[in-house]
């Protein structure tokens, strides 16, 4: 078979983590239960940078093993802003779980790094069965993750929420797999989309809800409108850490599997699932952007605008002109997205758990307390809500260029006036940065960890430098080949 | 009628009733035991498409054993947060968990 | 020197990032930075313009993005509208820089005000200087932000912030047009550039609809950033901000923005009457609607605020009437002189201990001698008084009224004008003339306060001699060169004197009831109780926009969250009621809140592949 003189070294990346991670596993094992063990998350950025440069090395010629795993320009740029991403999450909970004693640090850090070896499975893989075990493996990893303060109720809480709403998405897909697979006899997105054209012409209504069913379970994953209702809930319990990396990796990764299915599987029916997205991307735009201005919780906020921008990012898929423009708009957007994100996070984090609140008001008086951190959270929110000269404003532009281009007219409307909205929000944490004085019991200055004051100017010279620069990300992205 | 219909047949009654036990049951063990009866309405379909589907071959019979796998695995997860929950609660009644809500 | 052109808007950008670094420690120094940056900019706008009055359009772009198949470029370009732009924007930045350097040293951050105050300028700037309309809407959105900075200075106290936050979401409105209108015209065009706009539009690539349908929604911009009516509300709120910042920004160079935008996608507006007709109309309903407005407000700044409102839409009422260069005209003087009577404004403020209120002040001419004499050259250029600047270039948007607009809108136009310096001489009565009313006795600034209303009291003389029939009408000649805007129009010695004669009019009147004081200031209050309860209160607007946008967005995102968590609740009771008629006799409310979610997001999804499917016509 071929599997056998196949092109292994492919995969080098995965087996690196893995083996890494397995490391990890092991040493926290060899080094005791309770003590502090910041090492560990020294050694998990490493191995995850240490696997980004391999990606850069072993995935830039395309390749396949067997059907099963593909390197593709698409794979290779989603790895690499999965690993940063990760990296930045461990930097960010490093922090964290210093302050948590209830957190066992070797296993956060190899559960996190797992959970990156299922995204990067996700990615790469052109078979619905590695696809699906990819999802898992991440899936379960975040469900652990979420519930990992065991001592704390909303944790635990939102672990089990997650777990049985994940189940049952994860139900959903594969049931709609399971109808593909059938009528198709074949679990190859390649094969499959040879095969649907004239399925679709035989058995239309079996076909569309396969597809349905599909677009449910990964609805939920990427937290789209009507599938979101886990999202708030879920990202308020669990450690913030935690929630950022739910709301950035994981939602990217979720992405990376609906194009791959979409794009790869099911390509050739374009015109049979396209509006579906269309109608998800705009509910989920209003719907998000609408719901986020009542919040008084910031995570909760932020999961709502998490929402809103899984919405943007749909649009795209839903007004495809050329496949190579769609996915250099989407693939620019995530960039961005991760930048402003990440960074938002790692300043939410630091500022929540310094003031042990997660009201919106747990931000009054941060200008005085810490200016860069409140200019940098400032140019974060300027950038999800999309004012120029910000990485974000340049990936919304280019969508709403696309949109237009697809004569979808007023799905481009929609995305522009929801994002004015977008602005009430974000403002509100603005005001309390700026307009508000200190609480009386807050320091006077909030001093910064390394770790995260590194993440966060990392995100910021990437969030305004690739909004001066956007060219440097889009002619790369312009000369990819971007599936096998 | 394809010999295939009476197993998708199986297969969907399953699935509904997995769902409806999710949606309705207050006992989390239940629910999560309705879980795996949608992901084994799942593995009905996928090896009733591999033996007698329109396009039979063994991928299928594959792809079931993947999902019993992770279906257990995901099993496992759920229920070791079950029971960090019933530690911190004392309670699995699913009413019974709602602290997180907006202001 | 034209190729150093970029080094313009540099000069402010270094003084910000100074400040930015080393403000703390330079503290009231940090004016003595800002002033040479700005210095520095106007003297090489002045050698630009020089260069530009001889030479020629000067480009120089990089490429930037790749959109597909066509490519963004960025870069800077000097045309003689945006030589002309550079000077005006760079003269009256420079002396709010050294106006601000007193006005403001009482506040300990007077160091964040002057990075504040570089930022806007290299932003400003940097509007000025694109050659493309997509680097302009960057650089547009940037100014709106150091106006939204600027306004909330004084984000303690609360008027401020909220209108900080009015004046940046209003104009955003605008700014959703004006972006729609730019990718639409990219998406026409395949280019953001100006001239291939232009050649499209001459060509006759784009559709007639198409044109007028772009060109409106530029103007949407123009409208939000202009305080065009109905989005005028956010700029007279925005005079809670320090008052040099309502010169600099609030009068004379970010809300003449949208003029400029209009100005300079002029060719694309020319090509449609439908998209000339509007712009006409909305200019000249926003000229009276504000000008009446004015008529009884008592806020020295709010006045001028209103003022200015209304003076921009005159420019559109020219522009909209194939005025180009009485338009543009219009823009400049209106700088000079406008930046003039706030800043005079800004003088009175901290000479009576800032009190805005006219009703407090008075008397002031004879204790604030040089505020007092430049003040009443601001107030006679702007009613149009010969040969000051405001009656050359308000006679010229006269004579293109007349000449390409209906009687209604000459009608409107001289109205306004008369409206114009009954105000002004309301105002300048009220606050200079008779007894001082105030509590503090004033008194008068000192020379870096004062230097910068001679210099621009100068301007507000001799800045309309460049358009004056005997200069040969210079500028128009400079500006029409090399682009098509069509025939200009010209007034004769009638028309000046009707303008004129009105300008005189509408001051008689107010000396004649505040001056004098022959007829009481009661009176006509007295008389039109109704009219002068609605202008007192703006027409309503505001309360007409909360109740019709605020509430209704705040509300359906209530709406919709309590779909998303309560009213599910009795979906599930519902299903309980289900449950219990099948008979397994389970009690009310049987689920957890997950079940609750999982419910929702299944008859959501439900409710979306139906939609999705009636919209495909599945369903038959």
């Amino acid at each position: 078979m071929s599997a056998y003189n196949a092109n292994w070294s492919l995969m080098t990346p995965e087996i690196v983590l893995m083996i890494l991670a397995l490391v990890i596993f092991t040493l926290d094992f060899m080094t005791g239960m309770s003590r502090n063990k910041p090492f560990l998350g020294r050694l998990s950025i490493l191995s995850l940078l240490a696997t980004t440069v391999l990606v850069a090395v072993f995935n830039r010629e395309t390749g396949q093993i067997g059907d099963m795993f593909v390197v593709d320009g698409f794979a290779m740029v989603l790895k690499i802003v999965i690993l940063l991403g990760v990296a930045g999450v461990i930097a960010i909970s490093m922090y964290y779980v210093d302050r948590h004693r209830d957190v066992y640090q070797g296993e956060y850090y190899s559960l996190l790094l797992f959970a990156t070896l299922g995204a990067m499975l996700m990615v790469s893989s052109a078979d619905l069965i590695t696809l699906f075990v990819g999802l898992e493996l991440l899936s379960i990893s975040a469900y652990c993750l979420a519930g990992f303060k065991k001592y704390n109720g909303k944790s635990t809480e939102a672990a089990i929420k997650y777990v049985v709403l994940g189940g049952t998405a994860s139900a959903f897909i594969l049931y709609g797999m399971s109808f593909v697979y059938g009528l198709t006899g074949t679990t190859s997105l390649v094969d499959i989309n040879e095969a649907v054209p004239t399925l679709f012409a035989d058995y239309p209504y079996i076909m569309t809800m396969a597809i349905m069913f599909m677009i449910a379970g990964f609805g939920f994953k990427i937290s789209v409108v009507p599938f979101h209702m886990w999202a708030p809930d879920v990202y308020e319990g669990a450690p913030t850490p935690v929630t950022s990396f739910l709301s950035v990796v994981s939602k990217i990764a979720g992405f990376g599997i609906v194009l791959r299915v979409f794009f790869v599987g099911f390509e050739s029916v374009y015109d049979e699932w396209a509006f579906i997205f269309a109608l998800l991307a705009a509910i989920t735009m209003i719907v998000g952007n609408m719901i986020a201005i009542v919040q008084r919780k910031v995570k909760r906020l932020m999961a709502f605008s998490g929402v809103a921008q899984a919405g943007y990012l749909l649009v795209p898929v839903a007004t495809m002109v050329s496949l190579d423009m769609t996915m250099s708009m989407i693939t620019f957007y995530a960039v961005a997205y991760l930048l402003m994100t990440l960074g938002a996070f790692a300043i939410i984090t630091l500022v929540t758990e310094d003031t042990e609140d997660d009201a919106l008001t747990s931000f009054s008086g941060l200008y005085q307390r810490a200016p860069y951190l409140a200019i940098a959270m400032t140019i974060f929110l300027l950038s999800l809500a999309g004012l120029p000269i910000t990485a974000g404003f340049f990936g919304k532009f280019y969508i709403f260029v696309g949109a237009i281009q697809a004569e979808m007219l007023w799905l481009a409307v929609i995305m522009i006036f929801t994002s004015i909205v977008s602005f009430f929000y974000y403002f509100g944490i603005m005001k309390q940065m700026f307009m508000r004085d200190p609480k009386p019991n807050d320091d006077q200055t909030l001093s910064v960890p390394k770790p995260v004051s590194a993440v966060v100017t990392i995100s910021l010279v990437g969030t305004i430098g690739f909004g001066l620069l956007a060219n440097v990300l889009t002619n790369y992205f312009n000369n990819l080949q971007w599936f096998f | 009628m394809m010999p295939v219909t009476l197993f998708l047949a199986l297969g969907a009654i399953l699935f509904c009733i997995g769902l409806y036990g999710v949606l309705t049951r207050r006992h989390i063990v239940v629910v999560l035991v309705c879980i795996e009866l949608m992901l084994n309405s799942v593995n009905i379909n996928l090896v009733a498409f591999s033996s007698v589907g329109p396009v039979a071959n063994v991928t299928g019979q594959v792809f079931s054993l993947f999902v019993i796998t992770i279906a257990a695995a995901e099993v496992a997860v759920g229920l070791a947060i079950l029971i960090a929950l019933y530690r911190n609660r004392a309670s699995i009644d699913v009413i019974k968990h709602d602290l997180l809500r907006s202001s | 020197m034209i190729q150093n052109a970029w080094l313009i808007p540099v000069f402010p950008l270094i003084a910000f990032v100074v400040l930015l670094l080393f403000g703390r420690v330079l503290r009231e120094k940090a004016a003595y930075v800002g002033i040479t940056a700005l210095a520095l900019s106007f003297i090489f706008a002045v050698a630009v313009l020089f260069e530009r009055i001889g030479g020629e359009t000067y480009t120089f772009v990089v490429d930037w993005i790749t959109f597909g198949e066509s490519t963004v470029t960025m870069g800077y370009e000097v045309t003689p509208l945006n030589a002309m732009m550079l000077i005006v924007v760079t003269l009256v930045s420079l002396v709010v820089h050294i106006f601000s350097r007193d006005y403001m040293h009482e506040d300990d951050r007077i160091h964040v005000f002057y990075s504040y105050l570089g930022l806007f300028s290299f932003s400003m700037l940097g509007l000025v200087l694109a050659p493309n309309i997509l680097q302009l809407f960057i650089f547009w959105e940037l100014v709106g932000l150091c106006s939204f900075l600027l306004v909330g200075f004084w984000y303690y106290k609360p008027e401020a912030a909220s209108a900080a936050k009015k004046a940046f979401l209003t104009t955003r409105v605008g700014d959703v047009g004006l972006l729609i209108g730019i990718v639409l015209l990219f998406n026409a065009t395949g280019s953001f550039e100006y001239a291939d706009a232009f050649a499209a539009v001459e060509a006759g690539l784009i559709s007639d609809t198409m044109v007028t349908v772009i060109a409106l929604c530029i103007f949407l911009g123009a409208v939000g950033k202009s305080a065009q009516f109905p989005l005028h509300v956010w700029l007279p709120d925005a005079m809670e901000g320090p008052t040099p910042v309502s010169a600099l920004i609030h009068a004379a160079t970010m809300v003449a923005a949208g003029v400029y935008l209009v100005g300079v996608m002029y060719p694309f507006f020319l090509a449609s009457d439908t998209a000339l007709t509007i712009v006409a109309y909305v200019g000249a309903i926003t000229a009276i609607f504000a000008a009446t407005i004015a008529l009884v407000n008592h806020d020295i700044k709010r006045i001028l605020a209103y003022s200015t409102i209304s003076q921009l839409g005159f420019m559109m009422l020219a522009l909209g009437t194939a005025g180009y260069v009485a338009g543009l005209f219009h823009l400049m003087t209106h700088a000079f002189f406008k930046a003039l009577l706030f800043l005079g404004a800004g003088s009175v403020i901290y000479g009576v201990h800032h009190r805005q209120d006219i009703r407090e002040m008075g008397g002031l001419w004879r204790r604030m001698k040089v505020t007092s004499v430049t003040f009443l050259i601001g107030a006679l250029a702007i009613a149009g008084i010969f040969p000051l600047a405001g009656f050359w270039s308000k006679e010229e948007i006269f004579a293109s009224v007349l000449a390409n607009g209906d009687p209604f809108l000459f009608a409107i136009a001289l109205i306004t004008a008369f409206m114009t310096a009954f105000y002004m001489f309301r105002l300048f009565f009220k606050a200079f003339t008779g007894e001082f009313r105030g509590d503090h006795e004033p008194h008068e600034n000192n020379g870096f306060m004062t230097l910068p209303l001679i210099v621009l009291g100068i301007l507000a003389v001799v800045a309309g001699f460049v358009n004056a029939p005997f200069t040969g009408h210079a500028l128009e000649g400079f500006l029409t060169e090399g682009i098509a805007v069509g025939e200009q129009a010209h007034g004769g010695f009638g028309l000046a004197v009707v303008s004129l004669l009105i300008a005189i009019g509408g001051i008689f009147l107010a000396w004649v009831i505040y001056g004098k004081r022959s007829i009481s200031e009661d009176f006509l209050p007295g008389k039109f109780r109704a009219a002068h309860r609605l202008l007192m209160n703006k027409y309503f607007m505001d309360e007409l926009y909360t109740v019709v946008f605020v509430r209704p967005c705040v509300g359906i995102g209530k709406a919709l969250y309590a779909i998303d968590r309560f009213i599910v609740d009795g979906i599930v009771n519902l299903l309980a009621v289900v449950t219990r008629s099948v008979g397994s006799g389970l009690g009310k409310r049987q689920t957890g809140q997950f079940q609750t979610y999982g419910v929702v997001t299944i008859i959501g999804g439900i409710a979306v592949v139906a939609l999705a499917f009636m919209l495909r016509g599945y369903f038959g």
